[in-house]
């Protein structure tokens, strides 16, 4: 009786664990993989709908995608989240957070992957003043997914009301004082220009002319340990701008997006802002707008304007298949009608060549010329050198503190344009002095 | 008898004045939530109701999935607000109806967390949260907040007024400890739980610096980061009328608590004022 | 009536008190104690965002900190922004409590009146008042340019104005609490009291200095203390939303910068440094207000 007993035991024990184990076998699960990022409102919906077709087509794989906060939040939680091992496979992280990333050793360089799951790519369909952003020595670390830069919007309404050629908007520095004394003077605008992003635009105004910002190659070639912004060039851009504020022409607007409220409500004429506000700026703006490459400094020399906006970041430790999941998602983000689908949808960048060609083809771009300005303005700039490239600095969020609060300064005449300037290198070259010093 | 009428008459005038002046900003809440984003943008600003009130609420509600926010702050408000006080009645019930070794140490112990508010510790106890794997849950907004100085000290302020003729007729009963605490003490202390569930939830229905970094998830959010998150609009001027008629809704739970439980509130406040 | 506890209630349960303040302790070791020492220990180290090294540094970022203008900056900003709330504050809300306290009819409709902006968190205090003012489409800049012929209200670049407006917003938010305590506190003040006064000639002004605020002091001191509480800490929500901050760091208030240095900068040795001294400015604010409560309140017996 005994022995019958346990043998009925043995096997009741067998075949319940064979019905746990059988699904495991007989189904084949899904490759998971995460995405966090922090696109919000309109553009958070094109993610998901990419990420819905990618996982309609790749029936391996399941990606999901997590919109974590604001660029901030993002990278805090990503950290903490890689801290205590449940980090997503891929990540969202500003452009200011590059060099954050680089130094973490959380990080695949994402030309490594497709040696990992035994692929071969050609990098070269990149659209390379996006892909220099993100290179170091001409390898890539990060995927470009959402990129834009800055140019100067302008309200070709009230350029008419005051005299000026619409279509005809300031070229320098020079002819945008012209402009916008004669706007003023009209009784158009009380004030004529403002920034998004004032301190993003001071970087701007420095790549846009080939100007380092900061040493070593603008952090390129080692860590940057010192900023180059109190020298004899951002004296003289600060001075200029605190000039055009005296004049009532150049009027402070806060940081972010917030001088855009005035633009659209027509009480300012200029506003030089992230090619990413162009939808929001068309639909909330009663009037027509036109938009146009960044005024010049004339006597020096040309750069290129800044990429802007994120990256996605892949992260260490992941199994090969959940890499080869990612490495499917970064490809497919490649493909030509999803990189319109992005760029349509958003306004940001197509990062690919054969993408731009579409945008081309189709006329896209004669539709609406200021989708065409941004672009031609990075196509056209340099791209070979650190300066033109942008700078790139560890602490970066609180250095572009500093930048914002001496534009603040020189601009409401608080300190003069290189006394602030020295305060914000000063303190700049402390963080960086420290971040260097931790990463030996 | 004149004069006493005149005094009144102009006492109701002020105290209405003051009342419109200092609800004035709500009022105006309310107004904007009646707009359309042009008409909240008109210039000079209107002051005129719309008719949008409903339609921006539903905006509201689906931008940021209030239905989920709701249930998730309702239960993390409701719940911690219950734990605090079923703790806070366990300790001021030891603290003054017991000796024990140690009670000189712990209770200013447990008077330390005043001094230790979340800002103090905030890094430490974020990375506490993600090496126990409770970024996004439930534990990680609620167990931090389990500990209410506020509570013993109320608590324990009353029972120090119940007399021990109390306790000891208890005792003779046969009760113990226990069901002393259970079917006696507690039923008095109903005004001041209601008092303190008052507090307890419209602390916790307005957290929003731990839930800013404790959770990531659009299902877990708190209700103060749903406002937040409806502010931040991407690239845009705001569009204050969805935002208010978000605001609006926002306020209404813990208005509702308040309300009615308004009684009791007051009572426990006088209470506490006894000294 | 305090009660005499010497004496045991419920004799032979040596072990039931432990088990019943144990979940509160075991709460308070776990979850404020130790990150506490945490964070005090933390404040003498300096670590990479990924904590991929971390270097001992000793009092390197305290001197940093209490040399740093941006820090005295912030100190000064949350000390005239705490002393706004605290002190207007509680001026408007006695003045209002004691209009409050009197035999009129409706007082009940009043206290509603007054004390439901209690339930109005300070995130939506902040929306709310963040829409009044914005800069050129609000209703305040409007009144105001209408007042002044065409003054620009923009609190955006004006940092003073900044700290002035989230201020009156804050003030404006703990308006509802203050009242009902002060109203409490009123009302516990024996009528006796005032009478004789009155009785020995002393005009209403007088009895308030001389009778009411003195009996009022417990009341006072407690209020203080939460009030300042809420600017230090409960009143992060509205600064979020309305200004981040800025602008250009004049509603940086501590709170906030530390906020900042831990999750935007990614400094954790610095975060902790600034977490060990509000945690000494608000217990030497704590040991004040309890002296200062059972001195006074001893007095007004």
């Amino acid at each position: 009786m005994l022995i019958n007993i346990r043998r009925w035991l043995m096997i009741g024990l067998a075949l319940i664990l064979g019905a746990c184990l059988m699904p495991e076998v007989a189904l084949a699960k899904k490759i998971e993989i995460t995405l966090w990022h922090a696109m919000s409102g309109s553009n958070g919906k094109v993610v998901d709908a990419i990420v819905k077709d990618f996982n309609a087509t790749h029936p391996d794989f399941e990606l999901k995608a997590l919109y974590t906060g604001s660029y901030e939040e993002t990278m805090t939680k990503y950290i903490a989240a890689y801290r205590s091992r449940t980090a997503p496979s891929l990540v969202q992280v500003y452009e200011v957070g590059t060099q954050q990333m680089l130094s973490s050793g959380a990080v695949i360089p994402v030309h490594e992957i497709p040696g990992m799951v035994g692929e071969s790519w050609d990098w070269a369909q990149y659209v390379i003043p996006i892909t220099n952003y993100y290179s170091t020595d001409g390898k890539l670390w990060s995927m470009p997914f959402n990129s834009s830069t800055t140019m100067l919007y302008y309200n070709k309404d009230l350029y008419a009301k005051a005299g000026l050629d619409p279509n005809k908007p300031p070229k320098t520095w020079a002819e945008l004082e012209e402009h916008g004394k004669k706007l003023i003077s009209s009784g158009a605008v009380p004030h004529v220009l403002s920034f998004g992003w004032p301190d993003w635009q001071l970087e701007q105004t420095f790549a846009a002319h080939d100007q380092l910002f900061a040493n070593n190659e603008n952090g390129r070639k080692g860590l940057a340990t010192k900023v180059l912004i109190n020298g004899e060039f951002g004296t003289m851009v600060l001075t200029t701008w605190a000039r055009l504020a005296k004049e009532g022409i150049f009027i402070y607007g806060g940081p972010e997006y917030a001088a855009n409220a005035a633009f659209q409500a027509g009480q300012i004429a200029m506003l030089m802002q992230s090619t990413s506000s162009l939808a929001g700026i068309e639909k909330g703006s009663p009037f027509k707008v036109g938009t146009t490459f960044l005024p010049r400094f004339e006597g020096y020399p040309s750069g290129n304007s800044v990429i802007g906006g994120a990256s996605l970041w892949v992260t260490k430790g992941q199994s090969k298949d959940e890499l080869r999941a990612v490495w499917a998602f970064l490809k497919y983000l490649g493909r030509p009608e999803v990189a319109v689908q992005w760029h349509k949808g958003t306004g940001y960048f197509p990062s690919v060549n054969s993408a731009v060609q579409t945008l081309l083809d189709e006329g896209w771009f004669s539709k609406d010329q200021n989708y065409l300005t941004a672009f031609l303005q990075i196509l056209s700039g340099r791209r070979d050198t650190a300066a033109a490239t942008g700078v790139r600095m560890g602490p970066f969020v609180q250095i572009r503190e500093f930048e914002r609060t001496a534009i603040e300064k020189s601009v409401s005449g608080q300190l003069t344009p290189k006394a602030a300037l020295d305060e914000a290198a000063r303190k700049a070259d402390q963080l960086l002095s420290d971040f260097a010093k931790l990463q030996r | 008898m004149a004069s006493r009428l005149w005094k009144e008459g102009a006492s109701h005038v002020v105290l209405i004045t003051l009342v419109l002046i200092i609800t004035f900003p709500v009022i105006y809440a309310l107004i904007v939530s009646t707009l359309t984003y042009q008409q909240a943008y008109e210039f000079p600003p209107r002051l005129i109701p719309g008719t949008e009130l409903w339609p921006n609420v539903l905006e509201a509600w689906e931008r940021i999935n209030m239905g989920r926010v709701f249930f998730v702050t309702g239960v993390v408000s409701a719940g911690t607000a219950v734990v605090k006080i079923v703790l806070s009645l366990m300790a001021a019930f030891a603290y003054t109806h017991f000796k024990f070794r140690g009670r000189a140490l712990l209770f200013p112990l447990t008077m330390i967390t005043q001094m230790l508010p979340l800002p103090v510790r905030i890094l430490p106890t974020f990375e506490m949260m993600a090496s126990f794997h409770w970024i996004n849950t439930y534990s990680a907004l609620t167990f931090p907040f389990f500990a209410s100085t506020t509570g013993i000290l109320l608590f324990r302020q009353f029972y120090m007024t119940v007399p021990r003729d109390l306790s000891d007729a208890a005792r003779v009963d046969g009760a113990g400890p226990l069901r002393y605490f259970i079917q006696i003490l507690i039923p008095l202390s109903r005004t001041n739980i209601a008092a303190l569930f008052v507090i307890e939830f419209i602390f916790m229905w307005s957290q929003y610096l731990w839930p800013l970094i404790v959770t990531t998830t659009a299902d877990m959010r708190m209700m103060q980061i749903g406002i937040k998150m409806l502010i931040a609009t991407d690239q845009i001027a705001p569009a204050w009328n969805v935002i208010m008629a978000g605001t609006i809704v926002a306020m209404l739970p813990p208005l509702l608590v308040l309300m009615l439980f308004r009684k009791s509130f007051a009572e426990g406040i006088a209470m506490q004022s006894q000294k | 009536m305090a009660d005499n506890i010497e004496e045991e209630r419920f004799p032979g349960h040596p072990l039931l008190p432990y088990i019943l303040i144990l979940p509160s302790v075991a709460v308070i070791v776990v979850f404020l104690v130790v990150p506490f020492l945490q964070s005090v220990i933390g404040s003498f180290f300096r670590s990479t965002a990924f904590g991929t090294k971390t270097v001992y540094v000793g009092l390197d970022n305290y001197t940093r900190l209490l040399t740093a203008s941006d820090y005295h900056n912030s100190a000064i900003a949350t000390l005239l922004f705490a002393g706004f709330v605290m002190v207007v504050g509680l001026a408007v809300s006695l003045a209002i409590a004691h209009l409050l306290n009197q035999k009129i009819r409706g007082l009940g409709f009043y206290q509603v009146a007054f004390i439901w902006t209690y339930a109005i968190s300070p995130a939506v205090a902040g929306a709310i008042w963040a829409l009044m003012f914005a800069p050129s489409t609000g209703i305040v800049p409007f009144i105001v340019a209408a007042l002044s012929g065409g003054y620009l209200l923009n609190w955006m670049t004006n940092g003073p104005l900044a700290l002035l407006v989230v201020s009156i917003a804050a003030t404006w938010n703990m308006l509802g609490y203050n009242i009902v305590f002060f109203l409490a506190g009123l009302q516990n003040i024996p009528e006796e009291f005032i009478d004789s006064a009155r009785v020995d000639g002393a005009g209403p002004w007088r009895t308030f200095w001389d009778i009411t605020f003195p009996m009022l002091s417990p009341t006072t001191t407690f209020l203080l203390f939460v009030n300042m509480i809420y600017a230090f800490f409960q009143v992060f929500g509205l600064i979020d939303i309305m200004t981040h901050g800025g602008p250009g760091d004049a509603t940086n208030i501590l709170i906030y910068k530390l906020y900042r240095d831990a999750f935007l900068y990614l400094d954790s040795g610095a975060a902790s440094a600034q977490s060990i001294i509000v945690f000494v400015v608000i217990s030497m604010a704590a040991v004040v207000q309890l002296r200062f409560a059972t001195r006074r309140a001893i007095y007004a017996r």
